[in-house]
């Protein structure tokens, strides 16, 4: 088995007076979709911002393709996109302005941020409404603004932190796709969300987290077991966990 | 391009697109001239407005005429006590041995007629000794002024008057206008940035923190500056196409070049201090709003250093005072336009104390815009 591209090793943080992960452990390989689950509350967004370091641990590590968090932070940004249920673009810039401005922000060298950002728009359908301002466009618009600025300097890890939970049928299904073509890429997708149905259908291997901690881990079949489907596993997982 | 580059262009062009920004620049630019045009007009109409004094008793010979000719109406009337609280201006009692006069001090009409009726009784003293004296075959003048003074101005007082309006009027507008025409951007970029939900994609790309607040502060404060001195030079228009007073020529306003430098260089170190100090606080609200909430006491704060100049004109403090930011401000550029020189100490202690005073706010912000709870809290 070759080198996990995200290794997260007993990861423990506390949060004003919680303690929200007490010793969170797994591995998510390159051209896989991990989903990441678990109830409300569980720890899933705040494992996602550990990894993409805009949270320290308090105990633990976290590599990115064999960069540490701690050690190497803007290694470890320059490998990483991530894309959340917050949608929240510059209103007063263009989609195609909101791109370019992330794309030099990430690094991308002077002379490809363009070739770069038109790609990005073409690879998520965005020609029609990319000179319009952010502020005249759709949920489902902005989400692929938001899409475009975590991509657009072509991150070999890939985060989406639920990302389908403000948007409607149409838009989520175009998300998912995303994934999969990205998972196709060679692309490591962590995908976090309390949606198990979702999860079911995308994920080759699911970590379930519970009160901080995990609780079961495996490929998504594995996870399933004798259960119907994974909500069941969940529920049975979740309800057998220690308090 | 560097990430300072890329963060001052997106932020500039997000300002310039800002409708909220632009009036601000646009009011602050339009607002002196309209100020000073209501000032002109009001001081010309209250210097040819005529009082009406109402007396009662017999007019000694001649006063009549100056009253009339100072402005003063003469309306007889039974009780010039009782007239005087609102019928008229003020009350005169002429008898045989005095003027009685009855005025009320909070009327600002009987204030200005008061001194109207001292100086036409002070003349008309003045001319019935000179003719006493001169029936008597002497020489009035080397009685009633034995030691003539022979003034000879150094400078030109009109000039003179005009430069002590603008010490007191340019660093007020130069502080007010540097706080508030980049208020809004502060806010929007800090605070905004954590209500639209961008701060954290923001803080995902590896640029170094620092370079984005470098980037955000300086946007800030070419919007300051030039709102600053937008507000100036209309403002400089303004008085020299406004008369005051009602006479053409009695009030010149001239900002040497040396007073232009040295307010041009503060205006650069406020306008980095306030985009510094704006954008820390914005960064600790939460929304745009909060950080109007915090941002309100910094009015006052600056407010009150321009005044002191009106209240003690003559201020000479030692150095150590221009260690205090933006009061040293204020006393630096005073003593340019007023005296048309500067102190060098005192302008390297203000250049400190204002760097120092950036710095400290910028490390502030960059605190604030590093820690974790400003991502946990939004």
């Amino acid at each position: 088995m070759t080198d996990p591209a995200v290794r997260v090793d007993r990861l423990e943080k506390q949060l004003g007076p919680n303690k929200v992960l007490r010793g969170i452990s797994f591995e998510a390989q390159s051209g896989q979709i991990f989903g990441l689950l678990g109830p409300n509350g569980a720890g899933k967004t705040t494992t996602l911002r550990i990894i993409c370091t805009l949270l320290a641990p308090d105990a633990g590590a976290v590599e990115v393709l064999g960069f540490d968090t701690r050690t190497a932070p803007q290694e470890v940004r320059r490998r990483v996109g991530v894309v959340t249920a917050e949608i929240g673009v510059y209103p007063r810039l263009s989609a195609r302005e909101n791109i370019q401005y992330f794309a030099e922000l990430s690094g991308v060298m002077d002379g490809k941020v363009r070739q770069r950002v038109e790609a990005v728009i073409d690879r998520l359908d965005m020609g029609s409404f990319a000179n319009q301002r952010a502020e005249s466009l759709s949920s489902g618009q902005k989400q692929k603004v938001a899409i475009a600025r975590a991509i657009v300097h072509d991150p070999p890890v890939l985060m989406f932190d639920e990302p389908t939970s403000n948007l409607d049928v149409l838009a989520s299904r175009e998300i998912r796709e995303f994934m999969v073509e990205s998972k196709e890429r060679g692309k490591c997708v962590i995908f976090s969300t309390h949606v198990l149905h979702d999860a079911e259908r995308l994920c080759d291997r699911v970590t379930i987290i519970h009160q901080g901690r995990v609780v079961v881990s495996g490929s998504t079949t594995e996870v399933r077991g004798t259960h119907q489907d994974l909500e069941d596993a969940f529920l049975a997982e979740v309800e057998g966990a220690p308090a | 391009m560097s990430a300072i580059r890329i963060v001052l262009k997106k932020e500039l062009l997000e300002i310039l697109r800002d409708r909220r920004t632009l009036i601000a620049i646009a009011l602050a630019t339009l607002a002196t001239p309209a100020v000073l045009f209501v000032i002109s007009q009001v001081s010309a109409k209250t210097a040819t407005q005529a009082y009406t004094i109402g007396y009662s008793g017999q007019i000694p010979a001649g006063l009549d005429v100056l009253f009339n000719a100072t402005g003063l109406k003469l309306e007889q009337v039974d009780d010039p006590a009782e007239a005087a609280k609102q019928q008229v201006d003020l009350g005169v009692l002429f008898t045989t041995s005095a003027v009685e006069e009855y005025y009320d001090p909070t009327r600002q009409s009987a204030q200005i007629a008061d001194v109207r009726l001292q100086e036409v009784l002070s003349q008309y003293d003045a001319a019935r000794i000179a003719a006493t004296l001169q029936q008597r075959g002497i020489d009035p003048s080397s009685v009633l002024n034995p030691l003539p003074l022979n003034q000879h101005p150094l400078s030109s007082p009109i000039k003179a008057a005009g430069n002590s309006f603008l010490s007191f009027f340019l660093p007020y507008i130069l502080i007010t206008m540097s706080l508030t025409g980049g208020l809004s951007a502060a806010l929007d970029t800090s605070a905004g940035e954590r209500e639209r939900r961008t701060l954290e994609s923001l803080l995902l790309t590896p640029v170094p923190r620092g370079q984005v607040l470098v980037g955000k502060i300086l946007a800030v404060s070419l919007i300051s500056l030039t709102a600053a001195l937008a507000a100036i030079a209309s403002m400089l228009i303004a008085l020299s196409q406004i008369h005051f007073g009602g006479s053409a020529g009695a009030f010149q306003v001239e900002l040497s070049p040396l007073a232009s430098g040295v307010m041009i260089w503060l205006a650069v170190l406020l306008a980095v201090s306030f985009s510094s100090v704006t954008i820390a606080l914005g960064t600790l609200a939460r929304n745009f709003r909060q950080g109007q909430a915090y941002a309100t006491p910094l009015y006052f704060i600056t407010i009150f250093p321009a005044s002191i100049i009106l209240f003690i004109p003559d201020f000479n403090p030692n150095l150590a005072i221009y260690l205090i930011p933006i009061l040293n401000a204020v006393l630096v550029l005073r003593d340019a336009i007023v005296h048309g020189a500067v102190a060098w100490d005192a302008l390297a202690v203000t250049t400190l104390s204002l760097v120092a005073t950036g710095g400290l706010c910028f490390y502030a912000a960059l605190r604030l815009f590093t820690r974790e709870a400003l991502l946990v809290r939004s």
